[in-house]
Parts: C-alpha cells; sequence; structure tokens
C-alpha cells in the first residue's frame, strides 16, 4: 500500500527551480532514502507535501488523502522534523512537547519520556541554552513521541554525535518493524546505505533514480582488485569493454568494471592470479557518479 | 538500547483523526497567553504608573487647570478632545486616553499578532507548528484572541493602578468611570491587531508586518487629528478608526462604534486567515 505518491509534483517560485515533475511512490513499513546534495529540492518536496508550499502543477497523496485539501487529516498521522529544527529559545522541550500535544488533542505526552531518555534529550531546559545537538535530539522528540504512522524527516541526523547517530538509525529500524514508514531525507550517503530500503535521488530540482539501495549497489560497477603471480600487460585489461580507472602496482591491477565481470575473470584466468577482490561501490561513490563528482558536496 | 512500544488501540485512535479545531484553538490560546504572562507587569506596570500619577497629581492642579485651559487654543483643545477638566477622570481622559494609552495599547496588540504570525514564520517555527493537525485559520484566530485578553489585562491593570492610587492620594477617581475609558481603548486596539493579521496573511516577515498595522495606526490617528483642524482633511476622518473612539470617560461608550471597531477587526483577522491559507509558508 502506498503511504505517498506524488504525480509530477512541481513548485516553482516565480522563475526560480524548485522541484518539477516529481513523481515518486513510498510504500507502507518502508524506509525511504531522498538523496542530494543542499539546494537540490529535497526540502522543497518535503514542504510540499506537508502543505507548507503550495504546488505549482502536479499533486501529492499521504495515506490516500490530498496533500492540500486534506492537509490536517494527514498531519495528524504523521511527525515532521524539519531541516535545521528551530523554537522559541524561551521554551523547554517539555513546554514545546505539551503544546504540541495539545494542538494533537492528546491528554499526554505519549512517548516524551521514553524518547527523551533514549536521545538524551533535555527536556527541562530552555532551547535557547542546549547545543544544536541537543537541540535537534529535543526535534526528534518532538515528532515522534506521538507515534505517528509516517515520520517525515529532513536532515535528522544533523548535529547529533556518532553514538546519537547510532541509536537513531536503530530508531528508525525498529520503526520500519513497527510497520512504520520513514521518509528520510539526507545527504549522508551512509546512513541512507544502512537504513533505507528503497532511495530516490534528486538533481537539480528532478528525480534522476529511485532503486532499492541494493539494486542500485549491486547493478553498479564493481571494483576490481587482482594480484597476479608475475607482472601482466594492463592493456590487455584496458581493452576489455567497461574497464575504466585502471592502476597497476607492481603485479596488482585495480579498475573499475561496469560491463559485467565475467570478461575480466576470463582474461584473468590467462594468468596466475594470487589474490582476487569484488567490491560493490557504496551509495556516495554511485551518487558521485549520477552528480559528476564535485558537485555532490 | 531498543525500546520497543507497540502501539496500542487507543493510542491509535488516538492520533488518527484531527482534533476539533477548538482544542487546536485552545491550545494556541493557552500558549500564547504563557508567551505574554508577565504582560501585566511591563505594559500595565509603566501605563498604570503613568496614568496613577495623573490620578495623584490631580488635587495639586485641580485649582488651576482650569485657568491653563482657557490659554489653550480652541484648535487644539479640539483636536485633542479636551473639554472642561472639573473632574479628575476628564483630567485622566486628557492626559492619557485621547493619545499614550490607544496608541501604546494598540501596538501591543499589532505586536502581539505580528509575533505570533509573522514572527514564527520568520524564525521558522511554523513549520513545527503547522506539522502538527492545526489549520492556518487557528493560529491567526488563537492570536487574535491572545491579543483581546492581553490589551484587556494591561488595561485592567492600567485601570486598577489609577483607581489605587487615585484613591490614595485623595482624588477619588470613580472606577467605573475610569474603567469605561480604558475599555473603550479595547475595539480600537483589536481593529489594529486584525489589521496586523491581516498584514500577516499577506507579508513573510514581522517587519512589513509591523510597518503596516503600525503605520496605519499613526496615520489614522494624524488624519483624525488633523481633520479637526483643517477643514480640507476633515472629509477623510471617517476613515480613520481614531474617528470613532471619541471619549468614554466624557460621553460613556458609544456601543455601535464599540462593536462596529471589533468587528472591522474581526473581519480583517478573517480575510488575513484567507491570505494566509492560500500563500506558501516561507523557510
Amino acid at each position: 500500500m502506498a503511504i505517498i505518491e506524488t504525480h509530477a509534483l512541481t513548485k516553482r517560485y516565480g522563475h526560480a527551480r524548485g522541484i518539477e515533475d516529481v513523481s515518486m511512490t513510498v510504500e507502507s513499513g518502508e524506509v525511504f532514502g531522498f538523496l542530494g546534495p543542499n539546494g537540490a529540492g529535497k526540502t522543497t518536496t518535503i514542504r510540499t507535501l506537508l502543505d507548507l508550499l503550495h504546488p505549482t502543477s502536479g499533486a501529492a497523496t499521504i495515506f490516500g488523502l490530498d496533500s492540500r485539501r486534506e492537509s490536517r487529516a494527514i498531519r495528524a498521522r504523521l511527525g515532521n522534523l524539519p531541516g535545521d529544527f528551530a523554537y522559541d529559545p524561551r521554551l523547554t522541550g517539555r513546554e514545546l512537547v505539551s503544546f504540541l500535544a495539545e494542538l494533537r488533542g492528546m491528554r499526554d505526552l505519549g512517548r516524551a519520556a521514553e524518547l527523551a531518555e533514549r536521545f538524551h534529550a533535555d527536556l527541562d531546559r530552555p532551547l535557547g541554552q542546549q547545543s544544536r545537538g541537543n537541540r535537534q535530539k529535543i526535534g526528534l522528540v518532538q515528532c515522534t513521541f506521538h507515534d505517528p504512522e509516517l515520520l517525515v524527516l529532513d536532515e535528522p541526523s544533523s548535529g547529533l554525535d556518532p553514538l546519537m547517530q547510532e541509536e537513531f538509525l536503530a530508531f528508525v529500524a525498529e520503526e520500519r518493524d513497527r510497520g512504520h514508514t520513514v521518509f528520510l531525507s539526507s545527504h549522508e550517503h551512509d546512513e541512507v546505505q544502512r537504513v533505507c530500503d528503497r532511495v530516490a535521488i534528486i538533481r537539480d530540482g528532478r528525480l534522476i533514480a529511485i532503486e532499492s539501495v541494493e539494486d542500485v549497489t549491486s547493478r553498479s560497477y564493481r571494483h576490481v582488485t587482482i594480484e597476479f603471480a608475475d607482472p601482466v600487460d594492463p592493456d590487455e585489461f584496458r581493452r576489455i569493454p567497461g574497464v575504466s580507472d585502471l592502476r597497476r602496482t607492481g603485479r596488482r591491477l585495480t579498475f573499475k568494471a561496469d560491463a559485467g565481470v565475467d570478461p575480466v575473470i576470463k582474461a584473468a584466468a590467462r594468468h596466475t592470479v594470487t589474490e582476487l577482490e569484488l567490491s560493490r561501490p557504496t551509495l556516495e561513490e554511485i551518487f558521485l557518479t549520477y552528480y559528476g563528482g564535485d558537485e555532490a558536496r | 538500547m531498543s525500546v520497543f512500544t507497540p502501539i496500542t488501540p487507543a493510542a491509535a485512535k488516538r492520533v488518527a483523526a484531527p482534533p476539533p479545531a477548538l482544542t487546536s484553538l485552545r491550545g494556541v490560546v493557552r500558549r500564547g497567553l504563557r508567551d505574554h504572562r508577565r504582560v501585566w507587569l511591563t505594559w500595565g506596570g509603566p501605563l498604570g504608573a503613568m496614568s496613577a500619577l495623573m490620578a495623584a497629581m490631580w488635587p495639586s492642579v485641580e485649582n488651576t487647570i482650569t485657568d491653563a485651559l482657557e490659554n489653550y487654543p480652541e484648535g487644539l483643545k479640539e483636536a485633542f478632545n479636551i473639554r472642561e477638566i472639573t473632574t479628575v477622570e476628564a483630567y485622566i481622559d486628557a492626559e492619557m486616553m485621547s493619545l499614550i494609552v490607544p496608541l501604546a495599547v494598540a501596538f501591543l496588540a499589532v505586536r502581539v499578532v505580528t509575533r505570533a504570525i509573522a514572527g514564527a514564520e520568520e524564525q521558522r517555527y511554523l513549520d513545527t507548528l503547522l506539522a502538527a493537525p492545526v489549520a492556518r485559520g487557528v493560529l491567526i484566530a488563537g492570536a487574535f484572541i491572545v491579543a483581546g485578553i492581553v490589551i484587556a489585562i494591561v488595561l485592567a491593570v492600567t485601570t486598577l493602578l489609577t483607581w489605587v492610587v487615585g484613591v490614595a492620594t485623595g482624588s477619588d477617581p470613580s472606577l467605573a468611570v475610569l474603567a469605561r475609558g480604558t475599555a473603550n481603548v479595547w475595539p480600537l486596539s483589536m481593529l489594529f491587531a486584525g489589521l496586523a493579521a491581516l498584514a500577516a496573511g499577506w507579508f513573510h516577515r514581522s517587519a512589513p508586518v509591523t510597518a503596516v498595522a503600525t503605520g496605519t495606526l499613526v496615520g489614522m490617528y494624524l488624519i483624525d487629528l488633523v481633520g479637526k483642524l483643517a477643514e480640507p482633511i476633515e472629509p477623510l476622518r471617517w476613515a480613520s478608526a481614531f474617528r470613532y473612539y471619541g471619549s468614554a470617560i466624557q460621553d460613556g461608550i458609544d456601543p455601535l462604534a464599540f462593536a462596529g471597531l471589533t468587528l472591522v477587526g474581526i473581519a480583517l483577522a478573517v480575510a488575513g486567515a484567507v491570505l494566509l491559507q492560500r500563500r506558501d509558508v516561507m523557510a
């Protein structure tokens, strides 16, 4: 069952680009990564889904409800952590969560205490007296305390220390195990690769890929390292279709193979091989390929 | 660490549907009142102290004020709605209610609404607020109601301080007359609260919202003032809220003007809510 569906969703700011023809489906119970560099359109997509921005054209549904006309009903069932989360610095986390609970018609603070303990969030200090990382923990509590079916998280681990990032990723995995859906916008490739089931990559406001993380990494090229008993002529391998970035270090060749490894294995078999290593690229390397390298940072 | 919390049917039911708008509105109003919990001191205190000073001074100026008034130009007296000053209430009316209190309290009303909407948008708080199932119109309505309560508190503190000090210093003002004078400031201020809500429905930042609302406040005051002095400007006075403000201390509250100004304020706030609903919330 689709939790989020967008159809040619477009948002322009006057003549400036926002997002163009974004069409995607996020299934129930999956962790969906939304990957792109700053300014690619990740936050615009999220804010359009949440009805903070009105689409120029196209449409979106969440839980099968129209994201514009039925926005309140949608927001009753989701939790959102905005990018660069901020709130009135005079309020404590507890006051903020109490306020949001009241807006949601809740009579208690739901899971707030449990989550605050888990994320080591101090709910009793004013937000203005907390570090960015600690404010982000409050942000995580305020978007999850009501146990929403859908979590929309924009750069959620931003500012968190490595231990808390691990805890956060464990939390996301648990939410998936409980059947909840997570839409996770990030430029942290490692966290997307580790926790997401599928990933969409957005570039210049347009989706350029939506695939499972497994497919993206398995269909892509391989890093190949072969060590031979004796030095070999590298041109023999350079001539193989799909081989690139070949380097020789003594008896060792390293290169990329993106047209299958069978011809590489057959060519290697003509020599005495002492070591062979094939590895998939990381999501970050694939992402850099999509973005042409330096743009992605 | 792993903490598993199953969703209970009660919890699922609790979050499945948005709460009634009144529930959200109550939350917005309560939060707004907490945000302004010291306003009785920070605004009511100074205004009340100034007004109380006038009440305390009355016994010492009582015998000379009539002579002094005779030397005032007629136009000036008309402009500031100064008639015979034979009572402490009329003295407070001339000194406080014709200029300082209405302008200050209306500015406070503008500030309360601006901070709740445009200020929250500017500081990016609206993204967090509007992730909850709350309608934008409820935010505007909440800010408008908070403004109404806050200025009522400030006016009440001003009235009480004036009366207490007046009684203590022997000028013995009437609480009922003072109260009707300050109560008359309320609808005027609510009109400008509504104007601020309208501007917040259009602009994304607090500076232009404040500029539009307070600029109109000062502009309307000047139109009314100059209109009383200069005949060519007089026809424009109908467009000034101050034209309908009058002097409740001397003439009593004009129920039509009271209701009219309040209704215009509400209409402006409703228009602001419609505009806010139709536009983007900027990051």
